[in-house]
């Protein structure tokens, strides 16, 4: 880092020239990417030596975590008590809620099993929005190119094709399921129109929001529903330490610990559905991350073990507006509603420097590159740069007080008014892009395990579009759900157990690789846990 | 000797009966003798008998300087906490007693309005104290009162919620106004503000009782009635592990030992004397080393404890600690009214924790939550419900943490 | 105040669930807990935005009398605190209901009060509002939805965050934090039918929304 310019010279150079002009960005996308977003950074990706996707280039941190041994043998598993469902569900959020509900309601029993409380997710944080081509002018096929362009043209079709078109189905089932939506101006509840804002990086308003908490809006329903649901047994607090086979490799279940009491409990299952989130507390190239507390690639690392195959396990996104100033709410993010609402964002020289609305990588790169070159804003030892919170107030007066709440609230936590003074941002680990690689019903390729929600890849390419996440953790948790609950009750699984370890510890150990280090990680390190050493003392 | 318990005087609702067993004379000396009232109280060293141990006269010294007309006595029978089992004996046996005590308390205050606040899940007093102030209505005592305080007298018997908040003085204000029975901070005493803001005098069912003795029998003779310097008698409501509990009234100051071991009958099937709850049950434990502690006001706090109402839940060995502690709390905890989240929130905080130890569910971290709650807790209610709870835990963890111990490593 | 109040450094000490902590002034409570080493295993979620509800904690500030809710992610050290955790209080699942059976909003306010007959129970003790970390007035919403006002309820619900705080301070088991989720889902499943969503899910009935793999903007540019 260049140095940057002191926050109090920043802040008149803002006041100066507020409202900055729009400025375009002097570099081409491509090598702006290249030269500054973190996962083109020289060691940060290394192959994959072991497992399904062997030469795959991944992310360091998560290679690590991927070639690892189980914390568990067979031993731990004799005498722990069993219990029994058609479909097993991993992750209490967004996606592992979708696929428990719609398994339940074809008559499937399902164990839902979470590390956290049922609704701890990134889902409950998610701010923005969802997106569905519901606008007159919109189309399933722009929704589609969109989303295609955004992620660099590496998605693939055919799910990115089933996300789209579920799109609006999904919205209506949300709102089944008592989800409220924001109406355009004026517009009424019964024949009106949704209220539609354009996402970075499309070409319609397409983003459809409840204020500017969507994802507790709709975590709130979908928590409601799934403690309603009659065949869901909730299990709080019992994080999975491994998936289970039967005798010919087909995932059984799981070996879940319970944290409450310390001891191993499986939950044996037809069908498994992994939606265990993303990866953001595994602070990737050393980012601050927006992710919640759970967010540590456990189910990555749990299938991948199985025999999963994975992709663009290189790519994450970073969200380019995360708090750089207060330190204690550093990471957190600032909705992309402030800049899809017309904020801008400004260097130490009071000046723009880039689209506001392009995609996030490209936004992010931007705004990492001004830090690098010295136009960044220091305060208190943190660099980053200002959104401008006063200058969209005083285009739009009354937007902060009135549609972006969250915003305004967080701004006075900080212990500063969004009206009169900017916020100093600097890009946040936000999304893991790749994942485990899936069919369009949400099938890994490992018999009986089925993933949704962001432990998937293939739907997003190198780079997310806003507001397809929640999309995708509905659309993909009923296609999840139901695929596992018509499966489960075809096939019964026997001779369950960890037949798969022997084979992964020979696979590390011909590549050279330490049976020492054990994944999953479960909590992050500053989590004063040790899952390992945790188990030790149980056995 | 049995003052308020004595058989022969257990006649019901006859007031006639209750009149020829010299009845009425505590009132007639009062009604010679007004201004002595007070005096007598104070000279008799009576103290609040539902829990509290407030020196009485200076309750009906505080209501008694405040202007009038519109004063109310409360007599509070709401008697609801776990162990006490004493104001319904009063009510439901010897009613005349009681009233006669309020109407003596009525008079020494300046008060026209007596009402006899009482548990609606008492039926059995409810009914009889209906009868008996329907026979004192045509009564000339009564009319000669009216006289003397200047206003009509009433005299009503008004059931409440039956809930256990509803005995804390101010909620019993609350509940007579026809409310619910939301304890206040204090001040303003009920003495200064009570029911429809008029100075209120609030006296528990037993030291109302007592107060008609010590008008009828003179300060001297009641004092005489205590041991070792405490004075006159007390109602003890005796249970748990002995042979025979039950309501024993015994002076002021007998011993714990000879509460237990000798009019209990002894610890039952022989066992052990561990511990004792007293009423409450929100008071520290009194265990072994107290067996020769006088049951009076002043000894037990200088033991770190309290009277309380006299309750004496007593544990023998082969009696959970834990458990019963558990099952206090969760009276305690669904028993909180709602106004102070930390009351009503940290109970159920701390029957949970006690809950799952009890349940072979604990966890490391449980003891120590727990020590921290009842630091913590203490002082956040309106009214004492919370420190009750507060008390009895650390109490519990103070004294018998090997059992908390022993239930978690059952883990 | 501490003897390095000068120094950039400067510490605060508390006293969390029975830990004596000495934490960096400006840190939330959670941070502080897991800066002492203590593990966080639960009451966490999402970490400072104040949107999961799961850090729940009883705080007593020096010099205080009474001990207030709050969250954990949302509250900064002060010296001389006192912290307990509180757990999750699930409510009874007593108050069952089927949204999708629930179709005929002639019924809604029978239904409320069918699903939570406690909510006409309420003693107006105010302990739900005074427990309520985000300020909600949680028992004028127990009040309209008993009074059939379900808009005007569910509105009030707006910022709840599942903390379930409301539901452990309620004294009469109304479970204010389903209700409240009761009648928003019930407003919203009822209600909300917006035209251009259902005019496009007929034109997907319909056919007349194809995918095309091939068209020019679902493949790279062609570069010259």
């Amino acid at each position: 880092m260049n140095g940057g310019i002191p926050y109090a010279e920043a802040l008149a150079a803002w006041r100066a020239k507020i409202p900055a002009p729009a400025q375009p960005l002097a570099l081409s996308a491509a090598e702006l990417l290249e030269r500054f977003h973190p996962d083109r950074q020289p060691g940060a990706m290394v192959p994959l030596c072991v497992g399904a996707s062997a030469g795959l280039p991944c992310r360091v941190e998560l290679a690590a975590l991927l070639q690892s041994d189980s914390l568990i043998e067979d031993v731990d598993i004799a005498g722990a008590s069993m219990l029994n469902a058609d479909v097993l569900v991993i992750g209490g959020g967004g996606a592992g809620c979708v696929a428990a509900l719609t398994a339940a309601r074809t008559g499937a029993r399902v164990i839902l099993a979470t590390k956290l409380r049922l609704g701890d997710s990134n889902t409950v944080m998610a701010e923005g929005g969802i997106q569905a081509a519901v606008g007159p002018e919109d189309s399933l096929q722009r929704h589609f190119e969109d989303t295609l362009r955004a992620g660099h043209f590496t998605a693939d079709k055919a799910l990115v094709a089933a996300l789209v078109s579920d799109g609006p189905g999904v919205i209506r089932w949300l709102i089944q399921e008592g989800m409220g939506f924001d109406l355009a101006e004026g517009s009424g509840r019964m024949g009106g129109t949704l209220l539609r804002k354009k996402p970075g990086g499309a070409t319609a308003a397409r983003l459809l929001s409840y204020r500017d908490f969507t994802g507790l809006e709709m975590m709130r329903a979908l928590r409601e529903a799934v403690l309603l649901q009659p065949g869901i047994t909730v299990l709080d607090r019992h994080p999975a330490l491994e998936l289970l086979t039967d005798d010919r490799g087909r995932c059984a279940g799981a070996a879940l610990h319970d944290l409450a009491q310390g001891r191993t409990v499986l939950a044996c299952a037809g069908a498994t559905v992994l939606a265990t989130g993303g990866a953001g507390r595994l602070h990737i190239a050393g980012f601050p991350t927006s992710n919640h507390y759970g967010a540590t690639a456990d189910g990555l690392v749990l299938a991948y073990r199985l025999g999963a195959a994975l992709r663009e396990v290189d790519s994450f996104q970073y969200h380019p507006t995360g708090i750089a100033w207060p330190p204690h709410m550093e990471g957190q993010l600032v909705s992309e509603a402030a800049r899809a609402s017309g904020a801008a964002l400004v260097n130490g020289l009071g000046e723009r420097f880039v689209d506001e609305l392009n995609t996030r990588d490209i936004v992010a790169a931007a705004i990492l590159r001004e830090i690098a070159e010295g136009r960044g804003i220091l305060r208190d030892g943190r660099a980053g740069v200002f959104l401008d919170t006063p200058g969209l107030e005083q285009t739009k007066p009354g937007i902060l007080g009135k549609s972006l709440v969250t915003l305004t609230h967080l701004a006075r936590r900080g212990g500063f008014d969004a009206a009169d003074e900017p916020f100093l941002i600097r890009p946040t680990l936000h999304y893991q892009n790749g994942g485990v690689a899936i069919d369009h019903d949400g099938w890994s390729g490992v018999p009986g395990l089925l993933c949704a929600g962001e432990v998937t890849g293939g739907l997003h390419g190198r780079n997310r579009m806003m507001g397809n996440a929640l999309l995708e953790l509905v659309a993909f948790g009923r296609r999840a759900g139901s695929a596992a609950a018509a499966d489960a009750r075809a096939e019964r699984p026997r001779n369950i157990g960890l037949a798969h370890l022997a084979d992964w510890r020979r696979a590390l150990i011909a590549q050279g690789l330490p049976l020492t280090r054990k994944a999953p990680l479960v909590f992050p390190p500053y989590g004063n846990f040790d899952m390992a050493t945790e188990r030790g003392r149980a056995a | 000797m049995k003052v308020l318990t004595d058989e022969r005087r257990c006649v019901g609702a006859d007031l006639a009966a209750w009149v020829a067993l010299g009845g009425g004379e505590g009132l007639e000396r009062a009604l010679a003798d007004p201004a002595g009232i007070i005096p007598a109280i104070e000279a008799a060293g009576l103290r609040g008998l539902g829990g509290a141990g407030f020196p009485t006269h200076r309750k009906w010294a505080a209501v008694a300087a405040q202007p009038g007309p519109g004063k109310w006595v409360i007599c509070n029978g709401n008697e609801d906490e776990p162990g006490t089992f004493k104001d319904r004996f009063l009510l439901s046996r010897t009613p005349h007693q009681v009233i006669e005590g309020a109407l003596v308390a009525a008079l020494a205050v300046g008060a026209a309005t007596v009402a006899l606040y009482v548990n609606p899940r008492e039926e059995a007093a409810v009914r009889v104290l209906r009868e008996a102030v329907a026979q004192w209505e045509a009564h000339p005592l009564l009319a000669q009162l009216s006289e003397a305080i200047g206003e009509n007298l009433r005299l009503l018997v008004v059931t409440g919620s039956g809930l256990y908040v509803g005995g804390e003085e101010t909620a019993a204000v609350a509940s007579v106004m026809g409310g619910f029975p939301f304890p206040t901070l204090k001040p303003p005493y009920p003495a200064e503000r009570g029911v429809n803001g008029a100075p209120t005098l609030v006296n528990n069912v037993e030291t109302l009782a007592h107060a008609g003795q010590i008008l009828r029998g003179g300060p001297e003779w009641y004092r005489g009635l205590g041991l070792g310097g405490a004075p006159g008698t007390k109602l003890f409501s005796l249970s748990g592990d002995v042979l025979r509990p039950g309501l024993h009234e015994l002076p002021m100051g007998t011993s714990l030992r000879s509460l237990v071991f000798e009019h209990g009958e002894g610890m039952l099937g022989g066992k052990a004397f561990k511990a004792v709850f007293t009423g409450g049950p929100s008071n520290t434990l009194l265990t072994a080393d107290d067996l020769d502690a006088p049951l009076d006001f002043d000894s037990l706090r200088a033991r770190g404890s309290r009277l309380g109402t006299g309750a004496m839940i007593v544990v023998g060995e082969g009696t959970s600690i834990l458990r019963k502690t558990a099952e206090y709390v969760g009276f305690f905890a669904a028993n909180s009214c709602g106004q102070c989240p930390p009351c009503k929130i940290g109970t159920h905080q701390v029957s949970r924790i006690l809950e799952r130890i009890e349940a072979g569910a604990g966890r490391p971290g449980d003891l120590q939550a727990l020590e921290n709650l009842a630091e913590l807790l203490p002082g956040s209610g309106r009214c004492g419900l919370v420190d009750g709870a507060a008390t009895v835990l650390a109490s519990s963890l103070k004294t018998f943490g090997g059992e908390y111990e022993r239930a978690l490593r059952r883990r | 105040m501490t003897e390095s109040g000068t120094e950039a450094g400067l510490k605060v000490s508390l006293v969390f669930d029975g830990h004596p902590i000495l934490a960096e002034a400006g840190a939330s409570l959670l941070q502080a807990w897991g800066a002492a080493g203590l593990p966080l295993t639960e009451n966490i979620g999402c970490m400072g935005q104040g949107v999961c509800g799961a850090c729940r904690v009883l705080v007593r500030r020096q010099g205080e009398r009474l001990a207030g809710t709050a969250l954990a992610c949302e509250t900064q050290v002060e010296e001389g605190m006192q912290i307990s955790f509180i757990d999750h209080f699930p409510a009874h699942r007593s108050h069952t209901y089927d949204l999708r059976t629930l179709t005929d909003s002639w019924t809604a306010l029978e239904q409320i009060d069918t699903v939570f007959p406690e909510a006409k129970n309420c003693r107006h003790c105010d302990g739900c509002d005074r427990a309520c970390p985000k300020g909600i007035e949680v028992q004028r919403m127990v009040n309209l939805a008993a009074a059939g006002q379900a808009f005007d309820a569910a509105a009030l619900f707006d910022h709840c965050v599942m903390c379930n705080l409301c539901v452990a301070a309620c004294p009469e088991h109304i479970d204010p934090a389903h209700l409240g989720q009761f009648v928003r889902r019930m407003s919203a499943s009822l209600t909300l039918r917006p035209a251009d969503l259902i005019t496009r899910l007929r034109e997907i009935d319909q056919g007349g929304q194809p995918v095309d793999f091939d068209a020019p903007g679902a493949n790279p540019p062609v570069r010259p």
